[in-house]
């Protein structure tokens, strides 16, 4: 088991470290001038030649690569990720701000979405052909790819504007309330740890809307892979057996649900690998100012150091997500360690 | 055998995948006015003239939504077939003949795919320079690693299988048996695939140009109409942003429902 | 003979599936009596619901069917009752076994814990009392370290393993009823013959019902007292097994029958000196694999045979014997690691792949998988012709004709060309495997096991098919097989195997009449005739083995039957067996027999 995790582990990491040497290499290799973003119009060759000695962009390319591995001075190595190009800040404060956001929406929309596709899943695994049964499969094909940024636009439209059910859709708190004391940066938890209940009841009402868009396309997939595994199970040789054997409806139905559980994990930890870049829609639409808009910024500005940063850190939190969740698994199910 | 019933899915998501594609060349001329040029006054609802109203800058909804799949679709058919006939062809080379190459493909396949891919997109478009050739670039480089992986299990499945065995036996070269045996019982899953993966590229294009970072402006393109209206949704200015999502939400159903007939018939 | 009182015994018994307003019905208002004591073999083709009948018994259906009508087991109906009272009957008052053990096990438990489960489910016992059951349980049949296998988990089993730990769950409560659906498919013939001992002893022993479920009128024949037939949900024949054998009533049974070879007889009983030119030399073939932790798994060891032009051998063993991979490592579908193959005088092992290539055409094949063995998205047509493609200059309507010409030679007709592959029967998959394999005229033919996966029907017909072709085209093959019966049927010669080593060989006539090494006897024991009146049961002596076949991966020193063998003295266990000549064409790896022909 320690060797399986130990493995996985240094795998992750020299996958990381793979994906950003090649990100560092890639953005460098691309036709794209970031120095002519910085020193704005009309700039002198001795401005240009300034604002390239500024961003070290000056040195070989292999020298960049050591600098910003943390070989001359503070770099990944040592756990610094540069500073930002633009705004001069360090990323990892930056990214400290913004990734808490984004975190909160994903896993708000995940609990949600499992809370909805689980038991609806489970239920309809029992009665294949029904008129649920086909309901679901028409809503997990439907929900599978869908332009998430309009639903949630359209749910603003609905709930916002037409009914006035849901707050503006503009940030994290009602725009009179000041933000509680930020300690983990997780709103809802600032404002539970200030005592501020007004704060957190209006970040919970924020967060109503982009959770029911993410959720909405979530719990398509969700929703059929929970029916597909359940009526594998609940079809299969081992739960007949046990039926056949007089045991116990408690204990047959938690070997059911045990067994059906596998897919269900490795499927979350996908959807939550691709969320960590895909809620950039959604943030945008809700102005939610989280990771993904952050990237946007940075991207769009040509801030290098902010767009390494940014994909270095969802590749290690995914490399965790899966790792987290392939822990799991083996606990489940032990052919996992076999291969 | 079973009598010939069509699958309705299979028959809606042919359908929409002809509309897509139809307008995608003729929906330029289709469209009653110019897309790119104002015609008339700002922000005007859907009227006779104006069928899904104009936006902003005083375009014309409607004849923009017909002219959008020559950009969304277009690229994203490209892309999704240029990568799906790369993918599979590199999936099949490195699923039967194992040994370096195959090792080495997998590795980058590996890497590529734990890209977060909405923003290794924006990067990639935003570098090379925000336009539909470029988009088509980037989008098949990314997606080229997921028919490789699709092939490439698929053909190590049917490796095994003794019809190859048998193919072996009765004389044929191994290059005869991948070509001839192995790679026409591996394309089921590419095709599900290519269709699904026109769907996500009609997306993405779409998603890239919502956040600013895919075609420019005043491009007739889906994801674009939808960021112009979208601050307008709360002023009760609706019309700008929904009938090109309606559109994005038709089409890429239509090709996911194609997807999954496909899927179903395959498996039989 | 109707003893007593009926056990269980259904009425209007019927299952459906439903799926949305469609109902499948798999089993049709259906009645039947079971009496104790009495062994019933229930036969029927697959789709004839035999296996759902075997469930519905036990008022269960699998997911998500429905049972309706009445199953009363001593009087009492199961479908009335309340859970807790069904759930008390089941795997207490009834037990089942099934046909793939291995999936009938939690994979995600291990073993003990899921005998455990069972136990505690029937009884009052703690966990603690649970766990040292299983272990005592699993000590009752047969398996050695049974302290240590209770914490495997299922995909740690062996086939063999699982249906044991399965057994040891049924047999755990002392149940009135056993019902068995197809409970030796997939096991080898001595450890089949071993089981339905076991099985057989016990009902008579205890007075237990017990209903098996198979297509093997082997089975049937030796073990059981009445047969069942069905056929669409509804039972078409029942009597009691003499009766059947002598006069089957149903246009299936009377099919059965035909296709059993009870008269299985050695056709070519010569042992005249063989005057035909050599076809194939095999000398000191030797294969390994290797395994997961840098192991090696013994494939074929020291194998040596040549086949003369007009003859046949059949290379019989069980699972894991290396009989298979002999046949690859003649086709070049694998490289020996040492030995040499001959054809016609030419080495063939130590050529290049490419070079191989033009011996295809004398060299050809047909593999045990009927359906896998052809392409699935070519027609019949096309797949009968690629061996003309690759090896002949024939023009388009030669091709055509040969086709058609070959057809015809293997019993099928025109119409079958254009269909695919998945739309012929097991059957006729297995004759274009054979036309294909035809196409080019080879001089040699590998079939490895070539009737195994079909139909008793089909089968038979395949062996007739062979004969008449082996008569016509005066063939030379190899025919692997576990099947004795078959073998006796087609070959000339015989070379039994065991763990990757030949243990004896000689002509049919020779080995069939006067086996010599004691795994070609206990082989030949566990054959069950199609004869009830021929029975295994009623034998007196029988060379039975004991225990799993081992590892070829950790093989003993000694000979390797030795730990199963009933006669093995201290010399077995030390000293390896070398194949000795004892006769003209008759060879046999034990000193034993070696002294005993003296």
């Amino acid at each position: 088991m320690r060797r399986y995790v130990l493995r996985r582990l240094a795998v992750g990491v020299l996958q990381a470290l793979g994906i950003t040497i090649a990100v560092f290499f890639v953005i460098r290799a691309l036709p794209a001038d970031p120095v002519s973003r910085i020193v704005g119009m009309n700039p002198t060759p001795e401005s240009i030649a300034q604002a390239r000695r500024a961003l070290g962009l000056d040195m070989s390319l292999f020298q960049q690569l050591l600098t910003f591995l943390g070989f001359h001075g503070n770099g990944v190595f040592t756990g610094s990720l540069g500073t930002s190009w633009v705004s001069g800040s360090t990323i990892l404060s930056e990214i400290a701000i913004t990734l808490p956001t984004t975190i909160q929406l994903i896993v708000t929309s995940f609990i949600v979405a499992l809370a909805v596709a689980i038991p609806i899943g489970m239920a309809t695994a029992r009665r294949p052909g029904g008129k649920l049964d086909k309901g679901v499969f028409g809503y997990g094909l439907f929900a599978g790819a869908q332009p998430e940024f309009w639903w949630g636009l359209m749910f603003i439209f609905v709930f916002y504007f037409k009914m006035g059910i849901a707050p503006a859709p503009l940030g994290l708190l009602d725009p009179e309330l000041t933000a509680p004391d930020a300690v983990t940066n997780f709103i809802l938890i600032d404002s539970l740890i200030a005592g501020d209940f007004t704060a957190f009841k209006s970040a919970l009402g924020h967060l109503v809307l982009p959770v029911l868009t993410l959720s909405f396309l979530l719990v398509g997939p969700l929703l059929k892979m929970t029916q597909q595994s359940m009526s594998r199970v609940l079809s299969s040789e081992f739960i007949l057996y046990q039926q056949a054997s007089g045991l116990e409806k408690k204990s047959i139905g938690r070997s059911t649900l045990r067994a059906a559980l596998a897919p269900i994990i490795t499927l979350t930890g996908i959807l939550f690998g691709f969320m960590l870049s895909g809620a950039v829609l959604v943030e945008s639409v809700f102005s939610l100012n989280g990771l993904g808009q952050y990237s946007v910024a940075a991207v769009l500005n040509l801030d290098f150091p902010a767009v390494q940063g940014v994909i270095l850190v969802i590749s290690v939190i995914s490399l965790f997500v899966y790792l987290g969740l392939d822990l799991l698994l083996a606990k489940i199910d032990p052919r996992i360690l076999v291969k | 055998m079973q009598k010939r019933k069509i699958d309705p899915l299979l028959l809606i998501g042919l359908i929409i995948i002809a509309g897509s594609l139809f307008l995608a060349v003729f929906g330029n001329s289709l469209a009653p006015y110019d897309p790119q040029e104002p015609v008339g006054d700002f922000s005007m609802p859907p009227s006779a003239d104006h069928w899904f109203g104009t936006d902003g800058s005083g375009l014309d909804v409607f004849s923009r939504v017909l002219a959008a799949p020559r950009v969304d679709v277009a690229i994203a058919v490209t892309a999704a077939i240029v990568s799906a006939v790369l993918g599979t062809g590199i999936g099949l080379y490195a699923g039967y003949f194992t040994g370096r190459f195959s090792e080495i493909v997998m590795r980058i396949s590996d890497i590529l795919q734990s890209f977060p891919v909405f923003i290794l997109a924006m990067v990639l478009v935003t570098l090379t320079g925000r336009n539909v050739v470029n988009l088509i670039f980037v989008l098949a480089f990314l997606y080229t690693p997921i028919f490789v992986r699709l092939t490439r299990s698929e053909v190590l499945t049917q490796r095994t299988r003794t019809y190859v065995e048998a193919a072996r036996a009765t004389g044929n070269s191994e290059f005869q048996i991948a070509t001839r045996h192995v790679l026409r019982n591996s394309l089921a899953p590419s095709l599900v695939q290519l269709s699904v993966t026109v769907g996500f590229g009609i997306l993405l294009t779409a998603g890239l140009s919502f956040v600013g970072a895919g075609v420019r402006p005043p491009t007739p393109e889906w994801g674009i109409m939808i960021a112009s209206g979208a601050p307008n949704i709360i002023l009760n200015e609706w019309w700008t942003s929904v009938f090109p999502g309606i559109a994005i939400s038709i089409t890429v159903f239509g090709y996911a429902a194609a997807g999954n007939a496909i899927e179903r018939w395959a498996r039989k | 003979m109707t003893p007593t009182e009926a056990l269980l015994s259904t009425r209007n018994l019927t299952v459906k599936y439903p799926y949305g307003d469609v109902q499948n019905v798999v089993i049709d208002d259906l009645n039947l009596d079971l009496y104790p004591g009495q062994i019933v073999g229930l036969l029927g083709e697959s789709g004839s619901g035999k296996s759902s009948l075997a469930l519905a018994l036990m008022g269960l259906a699998r997911h998500p069917g429905v049972v309706s009508g009445e199953v009363n087991f001593r009087g009492q109906d199961l479908l009335k009752m309340d859970d807790e009272e069904l759930r008390q009957i089941r795997g207490n008052s009834i037990g089942l076994i099934t046909q793939k053990p291995r999936q009938a096990l939690d994979p995600l438990v291990n073993v003990g814990k899921q005998i455990s489960r069972v136990y505690r489910a029937h009884s009052q016992a703690s966990k603690e009392e649970g766990q040292i059951r299983a272990v005592e349980l699993l000590r009752s049949v047969g398996i050695n370290d049974a302290e240590r296998r209770v914490s495997a988990y299922p995909h740690e089993l062996s086939g063999g393993m699982a249906q044991r730990a399965l057994i040891s769950m049924a047999l755990s409560v002392e149940p009135d009823l056993l019902i068995a659906d197809e409970p030796t498919s997939g096991l080898d013939v001595t450890i089949q013959a071993q089981f339905l001992d076991r099985m057989w002893e016990r009902a008579r022993d205890a007075n237990i019902a017990v209903l098996i479920v198979t297509q093997d009128l082997g089975i049937v024949a030796n073990y059981c007292d009445r047969i069942v037939i069905m056929e669409d949900g509804k039972i078409i024949e029942d009597r009691t097994t003499v009766e059947f054998f002598a006069n089957p009533h149903t246009d299936y049974g009377k099919k059965l029958i035909l296709s059993s070879g009870a008269d299985a007889k050695a056709s070519n009983a010569d042992v005249a000196v063989i005057t035909s030119p050599e076809i194939l030399r095999v000398t000191d073939l030797r294969k390994t694999f290797e395994v997961d932790g840098g192991k090696r798994l013994q494939a074929v060891s020291n194998a040596s045979f040549q086949i003369h032009k007009g003859r046949s051998l059949g290379l019989v063993g069980e699972s894991g014997s290396g009989k298979t991979t002999v046949g690859r490592l003649i086709l070049r579908l694998a490289d020996p690691d040492s030995g040499e193959v001959w054809f016609k005088g030419e080495r063939i092992d130590a050529i290049s792949p490419k070079e191989f290539r033009k011996y295809r055409s004398k060299i050809q094949a047909v593999f045990q998988d009927p359906f896998d063995s052809l392409n699935p998205r070519w027609p019949i047509e096309r797949v009968i012709r690629e061996p003309l493609d690759l090896h002949t200059q024939m023009n388009k309507e030669e091709k055509s004709a040969r086709v058609k010409e070959l057809v015809s030679l293997v019993g099928l007709t025109d119409d079958i060309l254009p269909l695919r592959p998945g739309s012929l029967s097991a059957g006729q998959q297995q004759r274009v495997s054979l036309a294909r394999a035809l196409a080019t005229e080879p001089e040699f033919l590998i079939l490895d096991e070539p009737t195994s996966a079909l139909p008793p029907a089909a089968r038979a017909d395949m062996i007739r098919l062979l004969k008449s072709l082996q008569e016509r085209l005066d063939l030379c093959f190899i025919f692997i097989s576990h099947d004795l019966s078959t073998v006796r049927e087609l070959c000339h010669d015989i070379a039994v195997m065991y763990l990757s080593e030949i243990v004896e060989m000689g002509t049919s006539e020779q080995v069939f009449s006067a086996p010599s090494h004691p795994y070609t006897r206990a082989l030949l024991d566990s054959v069950l005739f199609h004869d009830p009146n021929n029975r295994r049961v009623d034998r007196k002596i029988k060379t039975e083995l004991e225990g799993e076949i081992p590892s070829p991966v950790d093989l003993p020193n000694g000979c390797y039957l030795a730990a199963r063998c009933p006669i093995a003295e201290q010399r077995c266990r030390d000293d390896h067996q070398e194949l000795i000549q004892i006769g003209p064409s008759r060879s046999v790896r034990c000193w034993k027999s070696v002294e005993a022909s003296k």
